[in-house]
């Protein structure tokens, strides 16, 4: 492996960070309601040169409060999504992991739905309450992880077919519980089925945008920090202690820190699938496997692909709008099988 | 479709606050609108409780829901409707509006293009999310939340004060409860026949008893044999076989012809063991009946006609003849005489664009 050089890092990241500005552009430009980018450079500048006071009301609630929020969105959810998955990889050695394959996103949805079910009967305040959604969901993709873990190791050692084979039926069965308490549950929670198969649509408060930028960069930050050991751990959890990697340690950080990352997504966009598992192929196709220019990149390469996912889902019949996980399970299901051939053959 | 659905927590002590103040709206129903604070703009209470702070008069309407934009061409408001759902198709007119998408989806971009004075949503219908994202783009909504043909009334009434079109919505209300007291003279003292109103057939779904289509059925002097706390139930053959209703009823946009849903669930293995399948016994009505908006008598009336021709047997009236939508074969069909005079209602509703504005 190559030493890693700033220089290197500062490159990869440069190219991507422009890559995603671009998508951002397209995302800000393309909608339901047209949107002309020279006459709103033409304001902005008008506007920075003090020639006029604000920009057109249209603007500032079409643009500043709908397609930025959303892109931001996007942004956050697609680059904890694809670290996530990245993290899942390393740590189960196994290309396919996927916080939606291994059923972690549906834990976090039904964690979700139990925090919601709990809430009236909690007497918390509103503050708390708040945080009650991305607390059931980190539980519930903890729980889960946990679960499927287990269920894939053999002897000690992680079985990869075993372990998908867990994910998928981990995943039927919370999806099932979570149908039966849809079924039965009187009311309210029919708009959940929206929101399970991913949806970025609802402006969050502003809070919630700190709440979920500060969570991802200390999640993030707790697996970078293990970046150098999940390079190691590639060639086998005995192999990595052998050279010295406190493999426990690094398995429990990044499984907790992975779980957070699922589950902050998932509270706030429903279950988005095979973001995690595309995005970390194509940037290790690119630009290698070194995890310590692999997760920044990945994350990069998650908000650019969820964002460019999401603009196609509000654009493809605007002014109706497609579930952005179904955009990305169509673009992302065929890769896996392709991925799971190929390593089969 | 009883509640706004509620996928995130945030909003949750805000929903709960909502549906509290559900218990308040009969009363906030029958009281007249909070007044005024400016004379440019007014606040009202919508019928889940919420503040509602609206220009007067109220110019451009969204609708996001099919009943909701029926009820504005009820009123004679089409031509302030400025955007509607993909799903608003009646009257005919209404699918030529500016369409913001579905109503559990709607674009809110679109919404904003539209520079809408109020936003119009029905809490059995739309999400709580879309009106909290209005509320944050500074965009007014009034929610309606009717759960039986009466307050289908009051709130179309209540709306049109809203609007600013009080007297269309007396005249509209006194129109429906006219036509719905002839026909509680008609059927209200004949037994109800005991039917299964058929939402969906695979898997098959009715409706629960606390709907505005139970009660619709009610009026029509029917019972539905469906007894569920849920609004709208999976209900499974065997139980409907031991309930046994008289006629199964279904909703159609073409409500004239013979149901393609009868003729398809007839053909399914183990439906032939229901009495009303082997012996044909079933009544098409308007789908009116799925949107709780004026028209909804409409669906009623057709219902009433269909399990109670005799009650429709008598003195036919000169002139305002009108031939009934019937599905029913030649020897049973009732008496084809319309004693009523042809409605506000249905004039109105019948009429893209036209004629409408008799206020």
């Amino acid at each position: 492996m190559r030493p890693l050089t700033l220089r290197r890092l500062f490159l990869q990241c440069s190219i991507l960070v422009l890559i995603l500005l671009v998508v951002v552009v397209i995302a800000v430009k393309f909608g339901a309601v047209p949107v002309s980018l020279y006459a709103l450079g033409r304001d902005l500048w008008h506007v920075l040169l003090g020639q006029r006071a604000d920009l057109s009301s249209d603007y500032v609630l079409i643009i500043k409060n709908i397609r930025l929020p959303r892109i931001l969105l996007g942004i956050i959810v697609g680059a904890s999504l694809s670290v996530a998955g990245t993290s899942f990889q390393a740590l189960l050695r196994n290309p396919l992991a996927d916080p939606y394959v291994l059923g972690v996103s549906m834990g976090a949805s039904l964690g979700s739905i139990l925090a919601l079910i709990a809430e009236p009967h909690l007497s918390i305040s509103p503050a708390l309450s708040s945080l009650l959604t991305p607390l059931g969901a980190f539980l519930g993709a903890g729980a889960t992880i946990a679960a499927v873990y287990f269920l894939g190791r053999r002897e000690g050692q992680i079985d990869s077919a075993t372990l998908l084979l867990g994910g998928v039926i981990i995943s039927s069965f919370l999806s099932a519980i979570i149908m039966f308490l849809m079924n039965t549950l009187s009311g309210n929670l029919r708009g959940l089925s929206f929101w399970l198969m991913g949806d970025l649509s609802t402006p969050l408060q502003k809070s919630a945008y700190w709440f979920l930028g500060i969570g991802f960069l200390l999640a993030a930050g707790a697996i970078y920090t293990t970046a150098a050991d999940l390079n190691l751990l590639l060639s086998g959890e005995k192999e990595a202690m052998h050279l010295g990697v406190d493999v426990p340690r690094v398995r429990l950080v990044v499984y907790i820190a992975a779980s957070l990352l699922t589950g902050l997504a998932v509270s706030v966009s429903g279950a988005i699938g095979y973001v995690g598992l595309i995005v970390p192929h194509a940037i290790r196709f690119i630009f290698g496997s070194d995890h310590r220019t692999l997760l920044p990149t990945a994350a990069l390469g998650g908000a650019i692909a969820l964002v460019f996912a999401d603009t196609l889902a509000r654009t493809i019949v605007a002014p109706t709008e497609v579930s952005v996980g179904a955009v990305t399970a169509v673009a992302g299901a065929p890769l896996f099988i392709y991925l799971l051939r190929r390593r089969l053959s | 479709m009883k509640e706004f659905a509620r996928p995130r927590l945030r909003r949750v002590s805000a929903a709960i606050a909502a549906l509290l103040s559900c218990a308040a709206l009969t009363c906030a129903q029958s009281a007249p609108p909070v007044s005024s604070t400016s004379p440019a703009f007014r606040e009202v209470t919508d019928e889940v409780g919420r503040t509602v702070r609206l220009p007067q008069p109220v110019r451009r309407i969204v609708s996001l829901a099919p009943s909701l934009t029926e009820t504005v061409y009820a009123l004679g408001l089409q031509d302030r409707l400025v955007g509607d759902t993909d799903y608003c198709d009646y009257p005919a007119d209404a699918r030529k509006k500016t369409k913001v998408g579905g109503a559990i989806n709607p674009s809110l971009e679109q919404i904003v293009a539209l520079h809408p004075d109020l936003v119009l949503v029905t809490k059995g219908l739309n999400r709580l999310e879309t009106v909290h994202s209005l509320d944050g783009l500074g965009i007014s909504s009034y929610a309606t939340d009717p759960h039986t043909v009466e307050e289908i009334i009051t709130s179309s009434k209540k709306l049109s004060d809203v609007l600013g079109v009080p007297e269309a919505g007396a005249s509209v209300a006194g129109e429906m409860q006219r036509r719905l007291a002839d026909l509680q003279q008609r059927v209200g003292a004949l037994a109800a026949k005991r039917v299964l109103f058929v939402v969906w057939t695979q898997p098959l779904i009715s409706v629960g008893k606390d709907t505005f289509i139970a009660d619709a059925l009610r009026r029509a002097g029917a019972v539905s044999i469906v007894d569920s706390e849920q609004g709208w139930p999976q209900v499974s053959l065997e139980e409907v076989a031991r309930l046994q209703p008289e006629f199964l009823v279904f909703a159609d946009s073409h409500s004239d012809s013979a149901s393609p849903a009868f003729e398809m669930l007839a053909t399914l293995p183990g439906w032939s063991i229901l009495d009303a399948v082997s012996n044909r016994r079933f009544a098409v009505i308007s789908d009116a009946v799925n949107r709780p908006a004026p028209r909804i008598v409409t669906a009623i009336e057709d219902l009433a006609k269909q399990l109670h021709p005799d009650a429709f047997v008598e003195k036919p009236e000169n002139g305002k003849e009108k031939m009934e939508k019937e599905n029913l074969p030649p020897n049973q069909r009732p008496a084809l005489h319309y004693p009523f005079s042809p409605d506000v209602l249905q004039d109105r509703m019948t009429t893209p664009g036209g004629r409408a504005c008799a206020h």
